[in-house]
């Protein structure tokens, strides 16, 4: 299991606050692991130091064998990593398609030369891509088919997030990092993300998830690992962690709502 | 319906356009007008140029005319001094231009924004300033004349009417392979660099290498714009290359809207024929430039054919698939099939 994603003693500061400090961990390939912890704990940062968005002040992070800690972001991503963000990212006057086609930039070639010429095998390949982008859009049933040729900007927040999923699962990454990926959506919405990210484990991905809707949590992790001051205070089984007396102060405690939903 | 008829009818409106354009100088007689036309040909390939950095890439690029001064200054010094063949000091004239911006990009396309901008306005300072006082070489403020009229592969473009329709054939080249690049792979990934350049990074677009690309490219496509200048004017000189031509530019863009294919080309033809009409109240002349910008400012802010929203790739130039789902019923790609 290990070897798969690891990160040892990561410390992210900023300008003196440590925002990530001394976190260790190992995401095994086809686990699903979910990170938790009260605002401002250093999920994010901990995303963004893994997939070069931020540098890592000092720790490593290792995929797959390979030293990725200081690597840029389109380089992370062409080892196979994709990730979504908290605040939604996408490219707003572009439509459904050509979003999607984006997060497929690395699973295709075409250049200047054969983007002017238009060669035979360029418009295979654009071909396919569509049809991929396609097959990939199937997954999240009628809400994105019948908008593939609308701007992202005009969908309803809760689009937005499936297309930003979706942009990931084009290339068939190995590792996805979704960050908060059913914020703002209501709870039936919500369970539709649950199913999929059930079918994605089912169909081979490893995910790290950075999630505040508890019930969630407890139902897709294989693990939990929770971050409290850019810490990690605790790790294990979803039953297991919620037992932990570190955590119900640092966060269940003090947030009961979050534990109900 | 044939797939050919129904290209041709869904295109009726360039094709008609394209043939207004070739009937044009023998329906008008008057050499001044001709002379307008090559201008405003001119100035398409100057805007679309700038076009895929200010509309697609999102870089602010506001020093244009440096490029264009040393495409022009590289095509006049190569047939003048060293009897070079047109064609390929029209060729020259893009690829130095293009090492030129290559040499630019590398070091500053790290900057952003404004900073980017002042870069680019500092190359055009000096491109101006080297050609102005490096006398030995460009001849200074007096520039270089008598550049010959071009010749291509035995054709000799004497006339004002053939060298308008040697510009039309370089506009629709040009024009033609814009739309191709914007519309690929290549040009998703300027789109999605302007858009967000963190998430495009994050799905393996190399920002800092398709930013030096594109900004090569559009160096190129200047520089072939100052040989078209060059051969047909035969007499360049520093003045023409300034940064009020680079603002000209810049408001060519403003005006027809970037972004977009057919923005600049609007925006072209109506800022450099505003002031030919308007010649007749000379003295008002600037005054009614300045008031028409103002005015599309105050009603389009986005230029008559702005917002990255309009999205006109231009069908007869590019048949790749673009509608993907109609209804209830999926068309994979329709030109393909």
């Amino acid at each position: 299991m290990s070897g798969f994603l690891e990160i040892e003693r990561l410390g992210k500061d900023y300008g003196g606050v440590k925002a990530v400090h001394d976190v260790s961990l190992t995401v095994g390939e086809g686990e699903i692991v979910s990170l938790i912890g009260p605002n401002g704990a250093g999920k994010t940062t901990l995303f963004n130091c893994i997939t070069g968005t931020a540098s890592a002040s000092e720790g490593q992070v290792r995929y797959l064998g390979q030293d990725i800690t200081h690597l840029p972001p389109h380089r992370i991503a062409e080892a196979g990593i994709r990730r979504t963000f908290q605040h939604i990212r996408l490219f707003r006057e572009m439509t459904v398609m050509e979003n999607v086609l984006v997060g497929a930039h690395l699973t295709t070639s075409s250049g200047i030369a054969s983007g002017i010429l238009r060669p035979a095998w360029q418009k295979k390949e654009e071909h396919a891509a569509r049809a991929r982008v396609l097959e990939v859009l199937e997954q999240f049933e009628e809400r994105l088919l019948p908008r593939v040729d609308q701007k992202v900007k005009v969908l309803s927040y809760a689009n937005q997030r499936r297309v930003e999923i979706a942009r990931c699962l084009v290339s068939t990454p190995r590792l996805i990092l979704l960050d908060e990926p059913t914020a703002g959506m209501n709870p039936h919405e919500t369970q539709g993300i649950v199913e999929l990210i059930f079918r994605l484990r089912d169909a081979g991905y490893t995910l790290l998830v950075v999630e505040h809707k508890m019930r969630l949590v407890m139902n897709v992790s294989d693990r939990v690992v929770v971050l409290d001051h850019g810490e990690k205070i605790a790790e294990g089984p979803p039953a297991e962690v919620t037992e932990n007396p570190a955590v119900i102060e640092a966060y269940l405690g003090q947030r009961e709502n979050a534990a109900i939903e | 319906m044939p797939q050919i008829v129904k290209d041709t009818l869904e295109n009726s409106p360039m094709i008609l356009f394209l043939a207004a354009l070739v009937i044009a100088p023998f329906v008008i007689p008057n050499q001044y007008i001709v002379q307008i036309m090559v201008f405003i040909g001119i100035y398409v390939i100057l805007a679309q140029s700038l076009n895929l950095l200010n509309g697609y890439i999102g870089l602010i690029a506001i020093g244009h005319a440096g490029f264009y001064g040393i495409g022009a200054y590289t095509s006049a010094k190569l047939t003048v001094d060293a009897g070079l063949p047109f064609e390929l000091a029209f060729l020259c004239a893009g690829l130095v231009a293009g090492a030129f911006g290559w040499a630019l990009g590398r070091p500053t396309l790290r900057l952003e924004g404004i900073y980017l901008a002042l870069a680019t306005l500092g190359f055009n300072l000096i491109v101006w300033l080297v050609l102005l006082n490096w006398n030995s070489f460009t001849g200074g403020p007096l520039g270089i004349k008598g550049i010959p009229r071009p010749t291509i592969l035995g054709w000799e473009v004497d006339t004002r009417t053939e060298y308008y329709f040697f510009i039309l054939a370089v506009v629709v080249t040009v024009v033609f392979t814009m739309a191709r690049l914007v519309n690929s792979r290549f040009g998703r990934a300027l789109v999605a660099i302007r858009e967000d350049q963190l998430a495009a990074a994050a799905m393996g677009v190399d920002v800092t290498r398709y930013k030096v690309q594109a900004f090569v490219i559009s160096a190129f496509y200047a520089g072939i714009a100052g040989a078209c200048y060059a051969h047909f004017v035969r007499y360049i000189s520093p003045d023409s290359f300034t940064m009020l031509e680079s603002f000209i530019l810049l408001a060519i863009l403003a005006l027809g809207g970037s972004g977009n294919m057919i923005g600049p080309i609007v925006g072209a033809a109506i800022l450099i024929a505003i002031p030919e009409l308007f010649r007749a109240v000379a003295e008002y002349r600037m005054l009614l430039y300045g008031l028409v910008l103002i005015i599309i400012m105050q009603v389009r802010p986005q230029g008559l054919f702005g917002g990255h929203h309009y999205n006109l790739h231009l069908r007869l130039f590019d048949r790749g698939p673009r509608r993907t789902y109609r209804g209830d019923a999926f068309l994979p790609s329709e030109a393909e099939q």
